[in-house]
């Protein structure tokens, strides 16, 4: 029997079961698998299978299912750090991508949609991709069935899918997105390991601030209607709160109430979190940028923590990730990483998505200690 | 607009006297800061066959004559120019360049004065005798090429904005529209800046791409270190002449002239000379274009296109009013500048806009800029914020090369390259030496390759 095999043994259970039975009133909390991995040039696919089979497999997630993965591709892939490629620095590795869709293809998964909002632009994800140096030929062979959709826009949808924050929301009572993000069985968050200036930490959850389409949600968004030409990103609507989205959307609910960028972005992302369920977290760690989410961040370093982490639930997830990069996941703001921010875990905690409570959380692979990797001593 | 030859009917009487040397197309020229016959050894690895000098020994003059390599006087304005001219013919220089702008008397005098001697100008941008049968038109007026720092601090503002580029290449095209001439651009080094070795080859290249010739000017340090010889400074030399070498040993790229889909019709005394304008707009966007002049938007001028903007539409003759409706009725799209728009170049003889200017060509560009969006207009290139590029057909239309230059100080890895139409060969050729088959595979548009690094620039050679 192979290691994986037997570690499929041991987590035979359905991937659902996996959540841990909590009591009444606890968010929930799920599994979340960790390995190490220095370079992109190692076995992507045996770490990321790895990974998966410590999650109880993939087969019970995606099996015969369409499978949407919102990729970090932030800011425009012309602004470069020390001229690297960004998947070295801001952005997510299209190896690791080919791999997740290798893996979940091998897994029964009949279609594989990797979606991003690409900055200023309503134009194909593909170009997007190719601006950055990626081989979409090589990605799209990866596995039968790989699509790759811009979310930034109506896309290829014919209208788009609102999503209404279950509870109690805190800015927007409901999201207008990109159908991608509806018609799809399996909804997986595929981040990099990074500080965010306005968030602290950007990961699973901070990642699908990316889901808000600037055509709506965008400084270039239209009054009424969605423009679906977008040229901007989404500061006026969402960090600052200077306008509201098209009308077409369901407006701010306090607006004008708070300007604060670091109020305003880690409620927004929790409110998504609980609007639209993050089924798989994945996160790249293998090399990355520390002091900012990317190149227009004055300070950023080049850092290789060589730690991939996946798991179940965004915010345990998250939570195991920002103790990996030396943080207090439950810090509040006014402590590192959160010095002038709320901390979107608690906030996505709150919606009830997932725990932060680190003892609540069974981490399998390498343990956080061995795969610590201070990001603040590493200025 | 001066329209008018500097080399006369008597050039061809003083060519026996310069058998030894190449013709003036085929001039790589450099200014020579030093006077010592020694000097020209630097010259054995180096293409360089054209020095233009300021000061000179009869030695320097003899031993140039010996290697066949011609020796221009440097004439400025100031002074007496005649005189300085008048000078320079006693002591058997091969040639003069007039650099700046001189009274038209001086010029007439210095003409006459010079007979058969050949007679380059530099001269401001404004002043090109453009449409002149000069085998060589030349300005003292051009942008150190390079990334732009002015636009530095912007990039740690949000994850906004792609890199500018300051290029000559806009100009260059507005130029070569006019005619065959061989363009020289004489740009001086920016003073109290240190100027690095990629920035000399990406000046080069600048030029090169778009069939002209950088006159190679070294800085203060530079030059002395090169002139005692420092290893550093030789290697550099060596790289920069390797670049040279590459260029001038495919002088058919220079007869290839400017292909694409995009047409942008522009007057060459308004904004059609300047740098950083629409034409340079549209270079960073990595789309083809072809400059038209205005007094050349003429019945066939826009062949080939299926796209054109009217820069400055109240300019327009009623005949050629009516060559733009015809390009529209054959399904060609056209945008005209918004009404009572017009076209202007900067005011003196400057060749870049300020931020003013640049808000007023914002009127027109947000809608060029929407026309074009990402189509492929003859290609487009992925991965290449940091590059520029031009792509040129042979006369028979059955060659095109899609020249890259890299304006970093890094090289550019994984570049995609997408053309309209197929291809049966592709071919990668680098400086280093390098050429390659390519892969062609089958794009939406056409056929595509990739590359994998390039590092100052690349030509890529189509071929059916």
């Amino acid at each position: 029997m192979t290691r994986r095999e037997w570690i499929a043994l041991l987590s035979a259970a359905p991937f659902a079961k996996l959540v841990r039975a909590v009591p009444s009133g606890l968010p929930p909390a799920a599994p979340v698998a960790i390995a190490k991995c220095a370079s992109y040039d190692e076995d992507l696919n045996a770490r990321l299978a790895s990974m998966f089979d410590q999650l109880g497999g993939l087969e019970k997630l995606v099996r015969n299912k369409t499978v949407t993965v919102k990729i970090n591709m932030t800011g425009s892939p012309g602004v470069r750090f020390q001229g690297r490629a960004p998947a070295m620095t801001h952005y997510v590795h299209p190896k690791l991508m080919g791999s997740a869709a290798y893996l979940m293809s091998r897994a029964g998964a009949k279609r594989i949609r990797f979606v991003e909002s690409s900055w200023a632009t309503g134009g194909p994800l593909e170009d997007v991709m190719l601006d950055s140096g990626w081989n979409v030929r090589q990605l799209q062979s990866a596995a039968p069935g790989v699509e790759f959709e811009n979310t930034n826009a109506l896309g290829k949808g014919k209208r788009y899918a609102r999503f209404t924050v279950p509870g109690s929301a805190y800015m927007y009572p409901a999201y207008d997105l990109n159908h991608a993000y509806q018609e799809t069985d399996v909804f997986v968050s595929f981040a990099k390991l990074k500080n965010h200036a306005t968030c602290g930490v950007t990961l699973s959850l901070k990642n699908c601030f990316g889901i808000l389409p600037a055509s709506i949600y965008g400084d270039s968004a239209g009054v009424d209607e969605p423009n679906e030409s977008p040229t901007d990103g989404r500061l006026h609507v969402g960090h600052e709160g200077k306008r509201q989205p098209s009308k077409s959307a369901p407006q701010e609910l306090h607006f004008g109430a708070n300007h604060d960028p670091g109020y305003r972005v880690p409620h927004i992302v929790a409110d998504l979190s609980a609007a639209r369920p993050i089924d798989l977290a994945i996160i790249d760690g293998v090399e990355t940028v520390a002091g900012g989410e990317g190149p227009w961040i004055r300070g950023i370093r080049m850092v290789q923590p060589g730690v991939l982490i996946a798991g179940l639930n965004p915010v345990c997830t998250d939570a195991v990730a920002a103790a990996v990069m030396g943080y207090n996941p439950r810090a509040t703001r006014g402590t590192a990483p959160f010095q002038t921010c709320d901390n979107t875990l608690l906030l996505a905690e709150g919606h009830g998505v997932g725990t932060t409570d680190l003892s609540r959380i069974d981490v399998r692979g390498v343990s956080i200690e061995k795969a610590l990797y201070r990001f603040d001593a590493h200025a | 607009m001066r329209m008018r030859a500097v080399f006369g009917l008597g050039w061809l009487c003083v060519a026996p006297l310069l058998a030894a040397a190449a013709a003036p197309d085929a001039w790589v020229p450099a200014r020579w800061p030093w006077s010592d016959p020694q000097s020209l050894e630097l010259l054995d690895s180096s293409p360089v066959n054209c020095l233009l000098l300021q000061s000179w020994t009869p030695e320097l003059l003899a031993s140039a004559q010996k290697r066949g390599v011609i020796a221009l006087a440097l004439i400025a304005p100031g002074g007496d120019p005649v005189a300085a001219a008048r000078q320079a013919l006693r002591s058997s220089v091969g040639g003069l360049v007039l650099e700046g702008d001189f009274p038209e008397a001086a010029t007439t005098a210095i003409r006459q004065a010079a007979g058969a001697v050949p007679i380059i100008q530099l001269t401001a941008r404004s002043h090109m005798a453009l449409g002149s049968s000069a085998p060589i038109l030349g300005t003292y007026q051009g942008l150190w090429p390079g990334i732009s720092d002015e636009h530095a601090d912007s990039h740690s503002a949000g994850p906004s904005g792609s890199t500018w580029i300051d290029t000559n290449t806009g100009f260059l095209r507005a130029v070569r529209a006019w005619g065959a001439s061989t363009i020289w651009i004489a740009s001086q080094p920016p003073p109290n800046t240190v100027i690095t070795t990629a920035r000399y080859l990406q000046a080069v290249a600048d030029a090169a791409m778009s069939g002209a010739r950088w006159v190679l000017a070294l800085d203060r340090d530079f030059a002395s270190r090169l002139a005692r010889r420092d290893a550093d400074a030789v290697a550099s030399w060596g790289r920069i002449s390797a670049l040279l070498r590459y260029f001038e040993s495919h002088p058919e790229w220079r007869a290839m002239r400017e292909f694409g889909k995009l047409a942008v019709i522009q007057d060459p005394a308004k904004g059609g000379l300047v740098s950083g304008g629409i034409l340079d707009m549209i270079a960073v966007k990595h789309t083809p274009v072809i400059p038209v002049p205005r007094q050349r938007l003429a019945p066939g001028a826009l062949e080939g296109a299926s796209m054109a903007v009217n820069v400055d539409p109240d300019s327009l003759t009623p005949e050629q009013k009516e060559i733009l409706r015809s390009f529209t009725r054959s399904g060609g799209a056209l945008l005209t500048g918004p009404p009572g728009w017009k076209d202007s170049s900067p005011p003196g003889e400057r060749i870049t806009l300020d931020k003013a200017e640049l808000d007023r060509l914002n009127d027109i560009w947000r809608d060029v800029n929407s026309m074009i969006g990402r189509r492929n207009l003859g290609v487009r290139l992925f991965n290449v914020s940091s590059m520029l590029s031009n792509v040129l057909a042979s006369a028979d239309g059955k060659t095109e090369v899609v020249q890259l230059v890299n304006y970093s100080d890094y090289p550019v890895e994984d570049v995609t390259v997408h053309f309209l139409g197929s291809y049966k060969r592709a071919t990668l050729l680098t400086p280093e030496g390098l050429e390659k088959n390519l892969d062609i595979y089958s794009t939406e548009e056409g056929s595509g390759v990739d590359i994998a690094k390039v590092g100052v620039c690349a030509t890529i050679k189509l071929e059916p």
